[in-house]
């Protein structure tokens, strides 16, 4: 763990803070995301709505305005067609009034005299008079009926007056002669005071009144004088059938044209239309409906799309709906209204972009209003945004020393204990327990769960201690033990170096320190030699003590001279005295007579001893058992002879031999155990013990072995003469041992009297095996080296054998130095095997049984020189 | 086992060795001849009371002779008989100077 500002990165602290940290960003996201959403929700919701409300505003507005539109315009055109139409009517009413006025009179011309009548005069302009005027040629005064008609004078001059209508009224005669009143007299007299003639019976009121014998009205005309739009309505008046007179009156046109002017705002207007489609008023001065007073005129009907063709025909014979037409690309909504008295009709127009003005000022300022409280909302939602992003970096900072003080709570006792129990040292020094801990949590158990373990450790330590040092004290004086009984054996071989006649090897290993078995051999005289192998039943200390007390026993009585069945009976009586324990010893006893190869023994419950007779095969001899040494006072023993030839060998053991158990609970048994020794029958002593321990370990493996290991073997070799040796030692293959080796050998054949030089070479060859096998056989471990030397007298040879267990190697393989070369080029090493090869007369290898036996044969030149050189 | 002792005289050194020169004693000489060898222009080798020689003891007789072609000259004096024929079925008669 990195330890950076008191935080311990990786530790229990900053793990605490991690989570928390997590845990709060975790929080901080979600609600940040929450936030987010509803935002972005609400904003999208705020514009659907304004888009929503706005479309329904437009459709509303729309609709409304349509209606209200529809019912105002219709009934204004409505109403002005009527006001339109009452004009005419009155002049009809008047018109008629004169007809019938004419009618009567002259239905009565007699009951009338002629009524003055005067020409105009150009003193009476501005006021209402009567005056007369004819046609180009025709002298009123002529005129029959000038007289009559002049009586409507009166009539027609209230008339008038009482008209503000009228522009004029008149009674024409079919003798081209007119009576008519208005104010305007100046205008039909010329400066020069001439009256301007004027063609009334030319007129088309008149020819129309005449043609259609009712009354009429002309189309709208510009005034002869005034150029101002004007109509006539005009009647004929007959008496009996007869046309007599034409009354009529006109009107200007002003008021309704001006009325017309009047009513045209920005984008609404009324225009009159006539019978034939032709606009007559209209304050539009260019398009469709611009006014256009003359026969030529166009007719809307022909002018414009079959749509208002359709409405004008409507418009002409009723009320027409709310219609809306395109025309020169703009929408118009339109109505239309007759004007029954004259067949034309009123039309009103707007401009649908008008209607839809408030509408669209009303949605600019909802949108305005809507934008406005959109911006606001945003801007609301960055200030609470920027609040929230402080208010999460106050929240963070809180969270993160929040994180940090908890973490630190929670660690520091953590981080305490670890300190205390990192200083704990030596077994004297113990966790205790500290307010620190206290925390009441888990801590707090763990704490004291330290204290508790940390004291019975110590207890623990403290009787530990105590055992090992007992432990100690009783391995040591073990150790001890082993030794001594070691010493007790005869453990130094060869045993008997200076008895040619006989050798013997043996070996014991105690299964525990100390063991219960023993083997010993003693020479008892000259020519006697005690043989014992025993096992006391039992392990351990006891055993050993009694074994002890066994060896010196069948020791002590054998060297009084009794016989074997004799000793043990002895040895039996004196155990027994003393043998509360009831332990008891099983001993195999015999002597060696060295000059005949008898052997009288005698057994007390032992294995049965294995023997080879010269040349033959190791076989069990089953001889006679007596009881157990120890168990009973007074057992009596048998004694059994054996004939022991030149080569005959003897092999004693003990039941760890047989008894030996590998892992799958096998003994090793007895079958085994002969075939290792017949393995190599012919081997020294040693050689023999060898392979049996070699077959027994190769059997149990690293099964624990329960039984001592016990075995002696004995070879009888009988009288042999000095001259004739076969000698063998065995010697760690150690460099360090070669003088031992070469010393023995230099011994033998000083003996049987060897020339030096002799020596020397079969000493250098001998010494260069000797080292090779020390230096390789067994590297890096270690083993034995075993040199065997036979010395023949005829003729006469020296045999040397090495023999070793190591890795399997022929150094006789090894390519031969070249010895011509000079010093300089000479390779140091290759010289011994070399040297041995010339100076032996026979030098081989073989591999046999695991062994390497390199054997070494020298003929002895001593028989020509006779004698011991110096 | 073996016995060295060295004399020197100007910058002649005399070894004169008594006893077994094996592969246990071999060892000890070396030592010895390197050790002395500074500034030895002729090294002898007494061999009068040297019983025996196996080859480790060659070796070091080898190694010192190629020393000694370096920087002067090496003599093997007193050798018996029992040595001497070592030497020769080694062809160490042949690379030695033997008086």
């Amino acid at each position: 763990m990195k330890i950076i500002r008191g935080i311990k990165i990786g530790g229990l602290q900053q793990k605490i803070f991690n989570l928390m940290l997590i845990f709060i960003i975790a929080l901080i996201g979600a609600y940040a995301a929450v936030a987010a959403y509803q935002q972005k929700n609400l904003t999208a919701v705020v514009q659907r709505a304004s888009a929503e409300q706005q479309a329904s505003i437009t459709a509303v507005s729309d609709q409304t305005m349509k209606t209200v539109l529809e019912t105002s315009m219709s009934r204004s055109t409505a109403l002005q067609a009527y006001i339109a139409n009452d004009l005419f009517a009155d002049v009809q009413t008047d018109v008629r009034t004169l007809q019938a006025f004419a009618e009567e009179l002259f239905a009565h011309s007699g009951s009338f005299s002629a009524h003055p009548y005067a020409e105009p005069n150009p003193g009476n302009d501005g006021i209402p008079s009567a005056q007369i005027q004819h046609e180009e040629g025709v002298d009123p005064s002529d005129s029959e009926d000038l007289g009559l008609v002049a009586n409507m004078s009166e009539v027609m001059l209230a008339m008038f007056e009482s008209s503000d209508k009228l522009n004029s009224c008149f009674i024409a005669t079919t003798d081209g002669c007119i009576l008519f009143v208005d104010d305007r007299a100046g205008s039909y007299v010329s400066e020069s005071g001439e009256v301007y003639p004027f063609a009334v019976r030319s007129r088309p009121w008149y020819t129309q009144a005449v043609e259609e014998g009712k009354l009429i009205f002309t189309g709208v005309e510009l005034d002869a004088f005034t150029d101002i739009p004007g109509l006539v309505c005009a009647a004929p008046v007959y008496r009996d059938g007869e046309l007599v007179a034409v009354v009529g009156a006109d009107i200007f046109l002003t008021s309704i044209s001006e009325y017309v002017q009047n009513t045209a705002t920005e984008g609404s207007f009324l225009c009159v239309i006539n019978e034939d489609g032709q606009v007559l008023f209209s304050p539009q001065k260019k398009g469709v409906f611009k006014a256009e007073i003359s026969d030529q005129a166009a007719d809307l009907r022909k002018n414009g799309s079959k749509e208002l063709a359709d409405f004008v025909t409507l418009s002409l014979s009723e009320r027409t709906p709310l219609t809306l037409l395109t025309i020169d690309g703009k929408e118009y909504y339109l109505t239309g209204a007759p004007m029954e008295t004259l067949g034309w009709s009123v039309i009103s127009v707007v401009e649908k972009e008008i209607t839809t003005q408030p509408t669209s000022a009303m949605l600019g300022q909802y949108e305005k209003i809507s934008a406005d409280a959109l911006s606001a909302y945003e801007l609301g939602a960055k200030q609470s945004a920027k609040t929230i992003a402080v208010l999460t970096a106050v929240i963070l900072l809180l969270a993160i020393a929040g994180a940090l003080f908890v973490a630190g709570r929670v660690v520091k006792p953590l981080e305490h204990m670890t300190r205390s129990i990192n200083a704990l040292g030596g077994s004297d020094q113990a966790f205790e327990m500290e307010d620190i801990y206290r925390t009441d949590d888990e801590i707090e158990i763990l704490a004291e769960s330290f204290a508790s373990l940390s004291k019975r450790t110590r207890d623990y330590i403290s009787q530990i201690t105590e055992i090992t040092a007992e432990k100690e004290r009783i391995g040591t004086e073990l150790a001890l033990a082993t030794r001594i009984q070691a010493d007790m054996l005869p453990n130094i071989f060869p045993a008997f170096p200076d008895r040619p006649d006989f050798d013997i090897y043996a070996t014991m290993d105690p299964a525990k320190e100390v063991g219960g078995d023993f083997y010993d051999f003693f020479l008892i005289d000259e020519k006697h030699l005690g043989l014992v192998m025993a096992d006391v039943s039992g392990k351990g200390v006891p055993a050993a003590l009694f074994m002890m007390i066994s060896k010196i026993l069948v020791q002590n009585f054998a060297m009084t001279g009794r016989s074997p069945a004799q000793v043990l009976q002895a040895v039996n009586n004196q155990i027994c005295s003393n043998n509360r324990e009831e332990m008891f010893v099983t001993v195999w006893f015999g002597v060696l007579d060295t000059e005949t190869g008898i052997i009288t023994a005698a057994n007390a419950g032992h294995e049965y001893p294995v023997l080879m007779q010269s040349g033959g095969r190791f076989e069990l001899l089953k001889d006679k058992h007596g009881f157990v040494i120890g168990a009973m006072d007074g057992v009596r023993y048998k004694e059994y002879e054996l004939k022991l030839t030149q080569g005959s060998k003897l092999f004693l053991y003990t039941d760890g031999v047989p008894e030996a158990t590998n892992a799958q609970n096998e003994l090793f048994g007895t079958d085994r155990m002969l075939a290792a020794l017949n393995e190599d029958p012919d081997t020294s002593p040693e050689g023999i013990l060898r392979n049996v321990r070699a077959a027994v370990d190769g059997f149990v493996l690293e099964a624990e072995q329960f039984d001592d290991l016990t075995m002696l073997c004995l070879e009888y070799k009988g009288e042999t003469s000095m001259t004739e040796i076969c000698k063998e030692l065995s010697v760690p293959a150690e460099v360090e041992r070669l003088p031992e080796l070469l010393s023995f050998l230099e011994q033998q054949l000083e003996e049987v009297g060897c020339p030096m030089k002799t020596q020397m070479q079969i000493s250098v060859a001998a010494e260069e095996i000797f080292v090779n096998i020390a230096n390789y056989a067994y590297a890096p471990g270690k083993g034995i080296a075993t040199v065997r030397l036979t010395i023949s007298r005829d003729p006469a040879i020296a045999t040397i054998t090495f023999i070793d267990r190591g890795t399997p190697f022929d150094p006789l393989k090894k390519e031969d130095p070249d010895v011509t070369l000079p010093a300089e080029e000479r390779a140091i090493g290759g010289l011994g095997i070399y040297m041995t090869k010339k100076t032996m007369d026979e030098v081989f290898y073989e591999y046999k049984d695991g062994q390497n036996r390199l054997t070494l044969i020298k003929n002895l030149p001593y028989k020509e020189q006779g004698g011991k050189q110096a | 086992m073996l016995n060295i002792e060295k004399t020197t005289n100007a910058s002649e050194l005399t070894v004169a060795l008594a006893g077994r020169l094996d592969t246990t004693t071999a060892p000890e000489l070396e030592k010895e001849i390197k050790a002395s060898l500074d500034g030895v222009t002729a090294l002898i080798i007494d061999m009068a009371a040297l019983d025996y020689i196996s080859s480790a003891g060659l070796r070091v007789l080898l190694s010192a002779q190629k020393t000694m072609n370096k920087q002067g000259e090496m003599k093997v004096v007193h050798v018996n008989e029992t040595i001497m024929e070592i030497f020769e079925v080694t062809g160490f008669s042949d690379i030695l100077t033997i008086e």
